[in-house]
């Protein structure tokens, strides 16, 4: 009934795909191409792979993904016993050869989709129904009222309800099995759903259903679910097109991350919600809080209360509270708020507030090693800091530290002569003696990667390196036995504009890892929003789309990323997700500037730019 | 005479004692706009948790909630989701409350509505109540940004802070029309981020969303009487269904903004004739409209039938600028027509913008048009035309010498679009500029600052906004003698109110450079 178009959108680039077949389970027609089969093997990683692991302290065990869907297998097995009459009562069945010619506008894409032909209309007035242990949550409840107001307003007008009765989806119900509501590294994020044909005699079958572990595989679930929801500008209904829908979902990697620096300008606290309602878009999880730097000390320290004076202004500062409401904001999102305390460099604000702490006034970087007081403070820190911040994993910094200060200082000259120490060991002091502390605080210590490349040997076993400087960093790494996180900054570095989103896709953690015991030590990876220009005014246009092109490559199964084509499938996909994004209120840059953040180059739909 | 005297008498001793407490309590007013009249003391309240909105002996009922709506957006702006748990210490001054006294019961947003409004807070008395009266629910609305505008957040008390007291704060606009356009045409812009950039233009008092819905690249409003017209848009959802569009106005409405809306005719809109080809001279030659056709008119009936249930504003924006007419001679038919008509191209176009004008009057609304209506024909024009100045500087005051009314927006200074128009070129563009008669001063209706949308999504649109279009909205507010000479006094004053926007979520841009330029390096948002 469409009448023309311009551009290149069709009218079915916008309705959701029948089927893909490139995600488990496959239907039969569909083989792996060459191009899937040979994307786990890397010859240039075998040499890599001799070194004994380390001894680990494990993670905190949480259970893994385990598809314990009890609901949802019976329904796959009545739908399967009741194929023939299922294919009936849909008018356009499945088909058995669907192949992957047309794409699934969900991002990330989840580990398995199957979808039919049937149009459901959902009820605006989408009840809550919630089952099992950990239903009850009432993060939960806030998340489901959170996706109805995403996936109804700006709509909610329109939909005029005409009773219960009137609409195929009347309710959403959400299965928790567990009541742990604790969220660490690698918790439970699987989740399964499925949207069905209206409930009729064969009851089994009809209704919206997520299924989850925790919590956090719920709110994930629901993510989904409202990206499954399209609004009809013809009949006015909020509608789940192709159903039905059954999703099988976990993420590919524990760890995905976005770095955001408050130090280089400070980003106010409404600013920080945004970036994270965006990420739980697209599903990250690991907000990495680059607090401090040494342009500016913006986060209240009780225990050191003339930290913050080195703030840039009395009002670009974050209270204790402040602190709590973000990781309490984030925690209700499934999102973990990493902290970083950058030592020894990158630190010269501190001394704002505590001028010893430079090594002289007039050469203020590196901390001063030779003084017990800057180990005094960096404990108080983080003593302070483990009551706001519950992840197990804290960032210590570590990288880009210029000793040149501590030899140009009699006083911490002197000191170095006296413990027989190069700058070099006092840097390796420096680092250990601060994970020491973290460690105590039962904390698992994050390091840049130079700690690794200048004194692999010495650090703790514990330590996740976090690769930034170049690629082929998370081999050598996890071949030494460490975990690592990977952020190079070649693709996964935000600030650079000059990396285009495809740069950004290509990103993959376990390039040159084929050993499997040394490819689960890389907890996944994060992209950097490092603030040199960014504030305010521009840090969710860095930030989107491109970060969002890492998120699917480490949610997403590498195989169905593999068989994605870049420039048609992906982008159409991205694009969608993009004008989602908008949609939602957030800043999204277009996908297709070279350079990132640039405006749209002239008139158009989101959905071509 | 002697009440203006008298008047002149009472201004000097203002100024004499806005001077004074400006000297003792030490540093700016830090508010944009600049009110009217500002007199303050040297004390610190704190301000209750708990801080009460009294209506008592106010005459407007408040039906629709929206003072009590505005009263709590102003209580989430000054706390910026802070934990506010600081001690309330022994002897300090605390404020209870505020007690708003309106005195209108009616709450109809129409054009030129009372927004004035006089605001005290008092520093001594117990319990201590600010207070507000104005004559409009939509002048204590304003009261009431002015005084978020007073509140600080203090770090180490953690508690809302008011200094200066005692306030006394008499405000009034200067223009009753302070208008900001955006262009949902070249770019799609989401319900979300028009309501976002509705609210940041509260905060700086601007009160007219001229809403340019269509133009030659897409159409994406819902018209019930010729449902095909939407097929324009650039996809299936970047659509406004009318529904939408009520919500805009009336989210617009409850925040003291109307909404102009614009159908730009007959130029700008070749995307009607997507789903309507016959509104084409010819399927190869697509702009403008066919004048020949009476169904052009019909549609633009509908159109304006359509408009006038759902923007209630005054005045309907028919545009009516760069018409190109040569497809009118190119097209054998139209071409004929004028033959018959005895009419050359400008004879048509003229004759096109004077019959939407009658659709328009027809449906009870006054009419905007660009300028290049009045250049051409001006003394054709219906006399209730408000003209909207873009070419350049110097048309108010002809337009104004003609007797017609007069909206200011020379692109050289207010066209955000042109990244190189500064901030201080926005200040300083004076729309009363060699307009001396104080009849003819008061044609002018006041100005706009235009956000057209070629590079304009929902990406970048409040960064090329702000901070540029606030300058200009501090212009078409503040009296005149009360406005800066040289910019340099009030960068200090805009780079605070830039990263108030900011501490409120609106992604302002920094002053410093071309509109939207990224901060050059790391620094604090109050120097950059």
């Amino acid at each position: 009934m469409w009448g023309k178009f311009r551009g290149p959108i069709q009218e079915n680039a916008l309705s959701l795909c029948p089927c893909v077949c490139i995600l488990a389970p496959r239907p039969r027609s569909c083989q792996p191409s060459p191009a899937q089969s040979l994307s786990n093997s890397n010859p240039t990683t075998q040499q890599q792979r001799s070194a004994p692991p380390a001894t680990l302290r494990p993670l905190p065990k949480m259970p893994r993904n385990r598809p314990a869907y009890p609901l949802l297998r019976l329904l796959l097995l009545a739908l399967a016993l009741g194929g023939a009459a299922a294919a009936r009562r849909d008018p356009a069945p499945l088909p058995a050869n669907a192949t992957a010619a047309s794409p699934v506008y969900l991002w990330p894409l989840p580990r398995s989709v199957a979808s039919g032909s049937r149009t459901l209309t959902v009820d605006p007035g989408l009840a809550l129904d919630p089952q099992g242990p950990g239903g009850g949550a009432p993060a939960l409840a806030e998340a489901f009222q959170r996706y109805r107001g995403l996936v109804f307003a700006p709509w909610a007008r329109n939909a005029r309800r005409a009773g219960a009765a009137a609409y195929d989806v009347a309710r959403l119900t959400v299965l928790v099995a567990s009541a742990n509501d604790t969220l660490a590294l690698g918790v439970d994020e699987s989740y399964a759903i499925y949207v069905g044909a209206p409930a009729g005699a064969d009851a089994i079958v009809g209704g919206a259903i997520i299924e989850a572990n925790t919590i956090y595989g719920a709110i994930r679930g629901l993510e989904t679910f409202s990206q499954l929801c399209v609004f009809n500008y013809d009949t006015k209904n909020v509608e789940v097109r192709n159903a039905p829908w059954h999703i099988q979902d976990a993420p590919r990697f524990a760890f995905r991350g976005l770095l955001l620096d408050t130090s280089r300008h400070y980003l106010p606290v409404d600013v920080i919600k945004q970036v994270i309602d965006s990420m739980s878009f697209a599903k990250l999880n690991v907000l990495h809080w680059h607090i401090i730097d040494e342009q500016s000390f913006p986060l209240e320290v009780p225990s050191y209360p003339n930290l913050w004076k080195g703030s840039y202004t009395k009002w670009e500062r974050y209270t204790v509270e402040d602190a709590h409401d973000i990781v309490n904001y984030a925690k209700k999102r499934g999102i973990n708020v990493m902290a970083e305390v950058d030592v020894p460099g990158h630190a010269e604000s501190w001394g704002y507030g505590y001028p010893k702490l430079w090594p002289s006034p007039n050469c203020t970087e590196p901390l001063d090693v030779s003084s017990n007081f800057t180990f005094e403070v960096i404990s108080g820190i983080l003593s302070d800091m483990r009551k706001i911040f519950p992840f197990g994993l804290f960032h210590l910094g570590g990288d880009e530290v210029y000793t040149g200060c501590w030899n140009l200082t009699p006083h911490v000259r002197q000191w170095l002569n006296e413990h027989n120490m190069t700058t070099k060991d006092a840097y390796k002091y420096f680092v250990l003696r601060a994970q020491e502390l973290a460690i105590k605080l039962d904390w698992i210590p994050v390091n840049w990667e130079e700690t690794f490349n200048s004194f692999k040997e010495n650090l703790n076993p514990l330590t996740v390196v976090h690769n930034w400087l170049g690629p082929g960093v998370c081999p050598k790494v996890v071949a030494k036995g460490f975990r690592c996180i990977m952020s190079n900054q070649g693709v996964w570095y935000l600030d650079h504009l000059d990396v285009p989103w495809e740069d950004v896709y290509s990103g993959e953690p376990l390039d040159g890892i084929s050993d499997k015991d040394q490819q689960k030590l890389v907890l996944g990876g994060e992209v950097c929003m490092w603030g040199e220009t960014a504030d305010t005014s521009d840090v969710l246009q860095t930030i989107w789309p491109r970060a969002a092109a890492a998120a699917e490559r480490l949610w997403s199964p590498l195989e169905a990323i593999s068989a994605q084509d870049v420039e048609t499938t992906v982008l159409s996909r991205l694009h969608y997700f993009r004008c989602l994004l908008n949609h939602r209120g957030i800043a999204a840059a277009p996908v297709t500037n070279y350079y990132a953040r640039r405006p749209p180059i002239g008139p158009g739909s989101c959905f071509v730019q | 005479m002697a009440s203006a005297l008298s008047r002149l008498l009472l201004l000097l001793v203002l100024l004499l004692a806005a001077g004074l407490c400006a000297s003792a309590a030490g540093g700016r007013v830090d508010l944009w706009p600049m009110p009217a009249s500002v007199a303050r003391g040297a004390k610190t309240l704190l301000v209750s948790r708990d801080l009460g909105l009294s209506t008592a002996g106010s005459k407007y009922a408040d039906a629709r909630g929206v003072l009590r709506d505005a009263f709590q957006r102003m209580l989430a702006v000054v706390q910026l989701d802070h934990v506010i748990n600081g001690t309330y210490y022994q002897g300090a001054p605390v404020l209870a409350g505020i007690r708003v006294d309106v005195r209108s019961p009616d709450d109809e947003l129409n054009f030129g509505v009372d927004e004035s409004y006089k605001l005290s807070v008092p520093a001594t008395g117990s319990p201590l109540y600010a207070q507000i009266e104005a004559q409009t629910v939509y002048g204590a609305l304003h009261a009431l940004e002015t005084f978020s505008q007073l509140c600080h957040f203090d770090f180490n008390a953690r508690l809302i802070e008011l200094h200066s007291a005692p306030w006394t704060i008499q405000d009034a606009p200067r223009f009753p029309y302070r208008g900001l356009l955006i262009d949902t045409s070249r770019h799609y812009l989401p319900v979300p981020v028009i309501k976002s950039v509705i609210d940041s233009m509260t905060f700086s008092k601007l009160n007219v969303l001229h809403w340019h819905i269509v133009d030659e690249q897409s159409f994406p409003l819902q018209i019930p009487s010729f449902p095909k017209l939407w097929n324009g848009a650039y996809s299936y959802s970047e659509r406004y269904t009318m529904d939408d569009a009520i919500d805009i106005v009336q989210y617009a409405e409850k925040r003291g903004v109307n909404v102009l809306a614009e159908i730009d005719v007959p130029g700008h809109a070749l995307s009607w004739g997507v789903g309507y080809p016959s509104l084409w001279p010819s399927a190869i030659c697509k702009e403008p409209l066919d004048v020949s056709s009476d169904f052009t008119f019909q549609v633009i009936n509908g159109i304006l039938s359509d408009f006038s249930k759902i923007f209630k504003f005054k005045f309907v924006h028919l545009g009516g600028d760069e018409v190109n007419t040569s497809c009118w001679t190119t097209t054998p038919r139209i071409k004929s027509w004028l033959i018959q008509h005895g009419m050359n191209e400008s004879d048509a176009y003229r004759y096109f913008v004077l019959r939407a004008q009658k659709i328009a009057i027809s449906h009870g609304y006054d009419i905007i048009n660009w300028e290049e209506t009045f250049n051409n024909f001006g003394d054709k024009l219906d006399h209730r035309t408000v003209v909207h100045n873009w070419l350049g500087s110097g048309v108010a005051e002809k337009v104004v010498a003609a007797g017609l009314r007069c909206i200011v927006s020379n692109q050289d200074q207010w066209y955000l679009d042109h990244l190189d128009a500064t901030w201080e070129g926005f200040y300083m563009n004076e729309p009363l500029t060699n307009i001396y008669n104080p009849a003819q001063q008061k044609l002018v209706l006041g100005g706009e600052v235009c956000m057209w949308g070629e590079h304009i999504d929902a990406s970048d649109i409040q960064q090329t906004i702000w901070p540029r279009a606030a300058a200009a909205a501090e212009r078409l507010w503040t009296p005149i003698e009360k406005l800066a000479k040289a910019t340099t006094s009030v960068t200090a004053r805009l780079a605070r109110f830039r990263c108030l926007l900011n501490q409120r979520g609106v992604a302002a841009a920094p002053l410093a450079g071309y509109g939207r330029s990224a901060p050059s390096e790391p620094g604090s948002c109050q120097r950059q």
